[in-house]
């Protein structure tokens, strides 16, 4: 549906061209413009990890910058039920994170892409399979992870919120899409990760921040033309998508600014959203 | 301890469950085909897509089984399986989130193969978890939309509420289903047994069914005829007229639900 429709996924509401909130950066906060944030920037010596379906390796949409990768498998005989399994030419099960993967490196392309594979055949453990990979990844040294997948279900609360405080503390940056449903979605909800949901726009660094939270961030997300499966494209609809824009966005500061921590790269990405308005002095 | 009453309650249950499988049942309810049929139907034709269908999770074999299915190629496509864990329906089923793909086909080889050997290799495609809470139950899909190269974000919001009518219908219908089949084996069970211990092969009955929300339920209901047994030729006959009730309710359940379509 396009903005004439007036309809977006829940959380993306207050993206819609009618909802979106005029804003105002004043004082020194008017010196941060996307040039000084990302100017330059290709995303270079920032490792990012996409945990979804797999990133399909050889896929002409990740330029060759896939660099490794773990499948996460639930195991009923390990210790903590599940097992790591390196992943160093990886595939993809369904073509869903190698959309993301694609989308993260049409913005930060030379950024370190790597697969972090939680979804698979196991239905009952899948939540743990999913903060298994978000721990891999916090604990593996990646500097950015895309969660374009959520859970609804307030048992793993605890869970999650404990993992995305240790990713906050330990400056990873965890950019997280919200449902496309109207109910809870883990963990986007967080105030320590960057939430996403969708606008209609096509513009790739065209972002909205939403200043009646839990979802801060919208990027594009409706009927955008992605890579998929088997060397494939599609077009398709979906945070999950919008999600790894800022991702791609992130990775750029990142890789510009080393030293700024996720709230730091999160007041950069709000002085530069484009409902953000700079007074002049 | 052996009871001389629990041979004349054997009597009558071995009565009552040869008067069910008379009249054709081997549990208290069937499936919720039809209605899964008139809900895939409407789908598709609300959504002006040429076909629609709903497949359900085994996850015990890692497959997606085609349960009901409307449009082209129909006939060929209910029983089919597909790994759970790859294309379009598998990733809806694994995340839990809904997915709406146009020109999939044009570009890849993505599932050409299965596509191909039904016959028929859809342009769009948007699919939407069958929940239960948090569990997925399946997964329903429509394909090419009539008149538009692709499916909106409001298609999306409307087949989520389909899809929420079909779950709960799945939902209902395995849960009775379990617990129904679960009671006829047992009860057969305790029909067959001879004077002795009919409450232990009950026991042993449902341990050779590991359903474990089925045979809390159970146990209970074998307390309860236990208890009943025990009680006198009244209590006894009660039981029987009770059990007789429940069986009738769920036959009359199963109508209303197969009655109640869109049509």
């Amino acid at each position: 549906m396009n903005e004439e429709g007036q309809v977006l996924p829940a959380y993306s509401q207050p993206f819609l061209q009618t909802a979106i909130r005029e804003l105002t950066a004043r004082g020194p906060l008017t010196a941060i413009t996307p040039e000084w944030a990302w100017g330059g920037s290709t995303g270079q010596g920032v490792r990012v990890a996409v945990v979804d379906t797999g990133i399909e390796y050889d896929h002409p949409a990740v330029g060759g910058m896939v660099r490794g990768g773990v499948i996460v498998e639930w195991d009923d005989s390990a210790k903590d039920k599940l097992r790591y399994i390196p992943d160093d030419q990886p595939i993809d099960l369904a073509g869903h994170g190698t959309a993301c993967a694609a989308i993260i490196h049409g913005i930060a392309p030379e950024a370190e892409l790597y697969s972090v594979r939680v979804l698979g055949r196991n239905m009952g453990g899948k939540a743990y399979q999913f903060a298994g990979g978000v721990d891999w990844a916090v604990e593996n040294g990646m500097h950015v992870v895309n969660l374009s997948l959520s859970t609804p279900k307030q048992d793993y609360f605890a869970m999650f919120h404990a993992l995305a405080d240790d990713a906050y503390f330990k400056n990873v940056m965890l950019v997280s899409a919200a449902s496309n449903f109207d109910e809870p979605s883990l963990p986007s909800l967080y105030a320590s990760v960057f939430s996403v949901a969708s606008h209609a726009g096509k513009d790739p660094f065209t972002y909205y921040y939403n200043p009646t939270p839990p979802v801060e961030f919208g990027a594009p997300g409706v009927d955008l033309r992605v890579a998929w499966k088997d060397h494939g494209y599609g077009t398709s609809t979906g945070n999950s998508f919008a999600a790894p824009h800022i991702a791609g966005i992130v990775t750029l500061i990142k890789a510009k600014h080393p030293e700024l921590t996720p709230f730091q790269v999160k007041s950069v990405l709000w002085a530069c959203a484009a409902n953000v308005r700079r007074e002049e002095s | 301890m052996p009871n001389p009453h629990d041979n004349s309650l054997a009597e009558e249950l071995g009565r009552l469950l040869q008067a069910l499988e008379a009249a054709g049942k081997t549990s208290f309810l069937g499936s919720p085909d039809a209605l899964l049929n008139s809900i895939v139907e409407a789908a598709a034709r609300i959504f002006g897509a040429a076909a629609a269908s709903i497949l359900l999770v085994n996850e015990a074999e890692g497959v997606l089984e085609f349960k009901v299915a409307y449009g082209s190629s129909d006939h060929d496509l209910v029983g089919m399986r597909i790994p759970l864990d790859q294309g379009i329906a598998g990733y809806v089923a694994m995340s839990g989130q809904p997915i709406a793909i146009s020109d999939v086909a044009k570009d890849t080889r993505f599932n050409r193969d299965f596509a191909k050997s039904t016959g028929y290799v859809p342009r769009s495609i948007l699919a939407t978890p069958l929940l239960a809470g948090d569990r997925v139950l399946g997964v329903m899909e429509v394909l090419d939309k009539i008149n538009a190269p692709s499916f909106g974000l409001q298609d999306m919001e409307l087949l989520g509420l389909f899809a929420r009518q079909a779950a709960l219908a799945i939902d209902l219908a395995q849960g009775i289903n379990n617990l129904s089949t679960t009671l006829v084996f047992g009860l057969k069970r305790l029909a067959a047994s001879e004077a002795g211990q009919p409450v232990d092969d009950l026991l042993a009955a449902m341990q050779a069914r590991p359903d474990a929300s089925s045979q809390a339920d159970l146990g209970k209901l074998v307390d309860l005829l236990n208890t009943f047994s025990r009680m006198g030729e009244y209590e006894r006959e009660m039981a029987i007229k009770i059990l007789g009730a429940v069986a009738e309710y769920g036959q009359n359940q199963h109508q209303m639900i197969t009655g109640t379509g869109w049509r």
